[in-house]
């Protein structure tokens, strides 16, 4: 390990908050590393957020 | 589904929500690059923002609401949908006027119309893009009518049609004339498999599946008998269980699957019916007229996202999506920077999840030294004990701005309160959801010693969290909290009769004060956290997810039965993007034996298993001299693998010219193609019939892959593949393309019909009714390779001793299908690779890579707190008639014979009651829902004379 | 969603509808309440696997008890539905209290003790 500089991060930056990103920094968050989460638009949740049911068991995306 | 991730996201510590932002360039290096963000005003401050709508309430502005895909209207001050998080508004200025009516109603103070454009920059060590895409646009293309012909619609405005916060409410209706629809045709693959008219070479590996499900659900909605027909070319229900969905539709649903290309799509004007006209199999034209047409629309990479990906240096293929290696499944071309989800090809839900917990593990990986360095600690205050006090409750309503106050006469909630048992204080606040409002609170519990606090405001679903972590800022029990929820319930619904509202309100504090004097302090037990790792299963599923953790700096036992390592995959030779599986294994393997947190375990068997999330104890017996040892540890990561089907169909064991996939890639390296004139592949052999119902996901472009192995070493062999439905989802499509142009020879049948294998000295004829022909074919070859599918390991024993779940085609049941593909139903047990579900060596990869992210988040700890909201059962009282043994859906309470209890252990209940609900003498309680604390609602309601 | 919905429904939250006992649900018709109901996740995808329809058999059990002693059963009702169907909540609630309003008031009611 270690950079030029040798300082790490300890922050990871997930871009898209759709159910990718959302589940990529949860588990970061949840394994104590801080994420900053971006999106370009004004809400997270992404493409399942406008989805009515999912396949293959027919339960409500939202 | 995803609402709760939504809140969980938007609620925890160490995730920074950034909206209204773009990444504009990345500098510096792996654990240390500088970010520069495009921050675009959004005019509301999100941090004053209530979520409270008096705004979009007061809007004069109409705009279209692109979240229902434009089929209905919205303000220019806005929200996209009720479970927004966060739970802001947001002004659209291509519409705003600029009126201020908004400015001049928002109590909250938070709209900022002189918000400007900003730029800012933050320092991260790994970046993950999962951008993801957008539905391709059809107008482009004028023959299937969109945008010209109002009932011709894309599939994302017909999820949004069917779904009940949608447009229509849910009710199905075409959008010319909002008639319920009689007939809809579904056309597929629309800016997919297209190379001619939209570019779009590849398959968007979705399409297939949510078509069938708009069918689905469209028949559910209908109010009489709806035709719904489905137009395409193959049908691609590869995944876990799909296929069985696929047959549902098909055979239960009455779905109709027609195999077509679409010519045109024209409108009866007097109606506004569509004439469907398409070229059947067998290449004659037909039409055929229906009430509506949605276009099942691929997924693409819009050009702009494209660009930011290019301008940060990573690589993208011709698609726009995400170049990843067959190894290196979720590692972009620049270090540091990962992807998942459709950037990184198309996928559906499960694999997207799958792949963003890999990107996780890698992205956290190179960062582990600094893990924890950049969370913000949380102060825990001592808790004071209350037990001994009788109630003294503090009620707080709240105002909401004027959501509720602007409806329920909040003082007279409020005085009404302070008449109740047990309330010695009683507030109204304008937001009590509000940063000042926390401190006012947190003062008031000190300064008049109360011991229960009632919030009067929204739902506690998205504040009840928030509330919680207030009490117990100052030292009271986060359990001695409830809340009347006066606004979503009351206000909002009552809102043309303030009067009624009102004493609903009224009743409803009541009925929390009563609920509140009953609550009692509850301990949410801490259980340490073993940080080793079982890994069960030492091919490539399971070495990834053992190195994987390792890098974690977690140590990890990798268990294999056999003496080697590798598993199913010493047996493979290339993907079909040309990637050499055995010089990876080769690397693998010495990767995995030369680290020093892995210990491998070979000749490995389990004996026993016991314990819970974060401290299993498992015995093992390995080696040829049976050694035993036991392993503790507070994961386990199943990867046991799959193997190939033996076929008993088509001659195979009896007549050696017939061979599975796996032998003719043997010997398609070992002695070459030489000596063959002919080969003819079968698909399906043992997958998509009576036995086994599932597509086994990989074998399509198995034969594609070993199809073109033999066309490139020489075009002069003929090469017939029989097959039902070809099924070379996303990126593969193009090996497919290309097989076809090699004058590889695709001959579909039906699963009514299909082939037979005659044995002659001359060679195995193969006899096959053709589909466009409508005739019956002969082909003799001198070789045959069954497409044999994907058979579970046998896990017969290891499940006996572990208990794990398996469906009935031996594969590991996942926790969720959808949201925890990963995760196994038990807490702290992850699942991986082709044990989960046949799949790919780069998917298995990944989800190996999420499997070890995913216990990551166990071993991060070094302690888990348990939910307090457990059963408890009155040992005293109980007679041991097992009621509760059998009803637990996850099998927790168990009769102890040594203490002749039953004993329900607090990690791993759930918290759902049904024991506590069924036990016939009343002895099992379950915390915050006791019955007393239930009661006590019922009672106070009613006492208000209702 | 703010949809409209009569003012006589008050919702008591529990965990899972599997976690509504028979007891709970005869003390509301007890203690006067016209009508009761449990709104449970749709069938097949009940969080806790099957809560859902062991609150429909308790249900369908207080429906003969209160037949038993003379009740009209229908008093009690099961409804399913998913998060996400605010509309149907609110369709569920005006069927549910028309319902009740032909029926006429709880006859236990001028014995409640509450």
């Amino acid at each position: 390990m270690g950079s030029a500089s040798g300082k790490i991060s300890g922050s990871v930056m997930v871009v898209g908050a759709g159910i990718a990103g959302m589940q990529a920094s949860l588990d970061l968050a949840n394994s104590d590393y801080y994420v900053h989460l971006v999106d370009k638009l004004p809400t997270i949740g992404g493409m399942m957020a406008r989805l009515d049911k999912t396949f293959p068991t027919n339960d409500c995306a939202m | 589904m995803i609402s709760p991730k939504l809140v969980e996201v938007g609620r925890h510590l160490n995730i920074n929500i950034i909206t209204n932002s773009e990444i504009k360039t990345v500098e510096g290096e792996p654990g240390n690059f500088t970010v520069t963000l495009s921050n675009h005003p959004r005019y509301i401050d999100p941090v004053k923002c209530t979520g409270c709508g008096e705004c979009a309430k007061h809007c004069p502005v109409t705009a279209v609401n692109r979240y229902n895909k434009g089929l209905d209207d919205r303000r220019a001050t806005f929200i996209e949908y009720p479970q927004a998080v966060p739970l802001a508004f947001g002004i659209d200025t291509d519409t705003c006027i600029g009126c201020g009516l908004c400015e001049n109603v928002c109590i909250a103070r938070a709209i900022q119309y002189d918000e400007t454009e900003r730029e800012s920059r933050v320092t991260v060590g790994s970046i993950i893009l999962a951008p993801g895409s957008m539905g391709y646009d059809p107008s482009k293309l004028d023959f299937w009518g969109y945008g010209k012909y109002a009932n011709v619609l894309t599939s994302e405005e017909f999820e949004r049609i069917l779904s009940a916060s949608g447009p229509y409410f849910g009710h199905l209706s075409r959008p010319l004339d909002r008639e319920e629809p009689k007939k809809i045709a579904w056309i597929q693959c629309v800016g997919s498999r297209d190379t001619n008219r939209c570019g779009n070479g590849y398959c968007s590996s979705v399409c297939c599946m949510y078509a069938i499900k708009e069918a689905m659900i469209a028949k559910e909605h209908a109010h009489g008998e709806l035709d719904c027909a489905i137009f395409n070319m193959d049908i691609r229900s590869f995944g876990k269980d799909y296929e069985k969905y696929y047959l549902r539709a098909k055979d239960k649903d009455g779905v109709r699957f027609l195999k077509a290309r679409i010519h045109t799509i024209t409108e009866i004007p007097e109606t506004g019916d569509l004439q469907v006209w398409y070229i059947d199999e067998t290449g004659q034209r037909q039409d055929e007229i229906f009430s509506m047409v949605v276009l099942s629309v691929g997924l693409q990479i819009p050009e702009n996202v494209a660009d930011v990906a290019r301008n940060l240096g990573v690589e993208l293929n011709k698609y726009r999506f995400v170049e990843t290696g067959p190894f290196t499944p979720v590692e972009t071309s620049r270090p540091g920077i990962f992807t998942c989800g459709v950037f990184q090809g198309p996928k559906d839900i499960p694999s997207s999840v799958t792949e963003a917990s890999a990107a996780a593990c890698l992205a956290g990986a190179d960062l582990a030294v600094s893990r924890g360095m950049d969370t913000p600690t949380v102060q825990v205050t001592e808790q004071q004990d209350v037990s001994g006090e009788s109630p003294r409750i503090g009620v707080f309503v709240c105002n909401c701005g004027i959501n509720i106050g602007g409806i329920v006469d909040v003082p007279a909630v409020q005085n009404y309160s302070a008449t109740l048992p047990n309330v010695v204080y009683t507030d109204q606040n304008l937001f009590t959801c509000s940063q000042d409002t926390q401190d006012k609170i947190k003062e008031k519990i000190i300064e008049h010693k109360l011991n229960r606090v009632v919030v009067a405001s929204c739902s506690p679903k998205t504040h009840e969290q928030m509330f919680m972590e207030t009490l117990e800022a100052c030292g009271l029990n986060r359990y001695l909290f409830e809340m009347a929820n006066i606004r979503n319930q009351n206000s909002w619904i009552h809102s043309k009769t303030p009067a009624i509202a009102t004493q609903k309100a009224k009743d409803l504090v009541r009925m929390a004060v009563a609920r509140a004097s009953t609550l009692r302090p509850l301990a949410e037990k801490v259980i340490s956290v073993n940080k080793q790792a079982l890994v069960i299963g030492g091919g490539v599923a399971g070495m990834n997810a053992a190195l994987g953790l390792a890098k974690q700096a977690f140590r990890v036992f990798l268990l294999e039965k056999e003496t080697e390592l590798g598993g199913l995959s010493r047996k493979l030779h290339h993907t079909i993007e040309g990637g050499d599986i055995q010089a990876y294994l080769k690397q693998l393997v010495a990767d995995v034996r030369k680290n020093e947190l892995i210990d491998v375990v070979t000749g490995a068997r389990v004996t026993n298993f016991s314990g819970y999330k974060g401290n299993f104890k498992t015995d093992v017996v390995a080696g040829p001299a049976n050694t035993k040892l036991t392993i503790e540890h507070g994961v386990i990561i199943v990867a046991t693998g799959a193997n190939e089907y033996i076929p008993t169909e088509y001659l195979y064991g009896q007549d050696p010219r017939v061979v599975t996939q796996l032998q003719l890639g043997d010997r398609l390296e070992e002695i070459g193609v030489s000596d063959l004139s002919t080969v003819v592949m079968i698909q399906c052999v043992g997958s998509r019939n009576s036995t086994n119902e599932n597509c086994s996901r990989i074998c399509c472009q198995n034969a594609i892959k070993n199809a073109l192995i033999i066309k490139k070493a020489d075009p002069a062999i003929q090469v017939y593949i029989l097959y039902r439905d070809i099924r070379t989802y996303g990126l593969m499509e193009d090996y497919y393309t290309e097989a076809r142009n090699l004058g590889v020879i695709f001959i579909r049948f039906d699963e009514t019909n299909p082939p037979e294998v005659k044995s002659t000295p001359e060679g195995l004829i193969v006899s096959v009714t053709d589909h466009i022909l409508r005739m019956p074919l002969e082909i003799q070859t001198e070789l045959l390779a069954l497409s044999a599918g994907v058979t579970a390991a046998d896990t017969g024993s290891l499940c006996g001793i572990m208990k794990f779940n398996r469906n009935p085609e031996g594969f590991f049941i996942e926790a969720h299908v959808k949201l925890r593909p990963v995760d196994m139903p038990g807490d702290g047990i992850f699942l991986c690779g082709t044990a989960h579900a046949p799949k790919l060596i780069s998917e298995t990869i990944a989800q190996a890579q999420a499997a070890a992210s995913r216990a990551t988040t166990f071993l991060s700890k070094s302690e888990i707190k348990l939910s307090a909201i457990t059963a408890k059962v009155d040992t005293e009282h109980c007679v041991k008639c097992l009621t509760c043994v059998r009803s637990c859906p996850f099998g927790v309470p168990v009769f102890n014979t040594e203490k002749q209890i039953i004993e329900i252990d607090e990690a791993t209940c759930h918290g759902c009651g049904v024991c506590a609900a069924i036990c016939p003498r009343r002895t099992i309680q379950l915390s915050f829902y006791e019955d007393d604390q239930l009661n006590c609602k019922i009672d106070a309601l009613l006492a208000g004379g209702m | 969603m703010r949809l409209d919905y009569p003012a006589n429904v008050k919702i008591i939250r529990v965990p899972c509808t599997g976690k509504v006992d028979v007891l709970h649900l005869m003390r509301a018709i007890q203690r006067g309440a016209d009508g009761v109901y449990v709104v449970g996740c749709l069938e097949g995808s009940c969080h806790y696997k099957e809560g859902n329809l062991r609150a429909r058999e308790r249900v369908m059990h207080v429906q003969q008890l209160l037949q038993e002693i003379g009740l009209e059963g229908d008093r009690v009702r099961m409804y399913n539905l998913s998060s996400g169907e605010g509309p149907t909540f609110a369709a569920y609630a005006r069927e549910m209290t028309e319902h009740i309003k032909a029926l006429g008031p709880n006859p236990l009611k001028k014995w409640a003790t509450a």
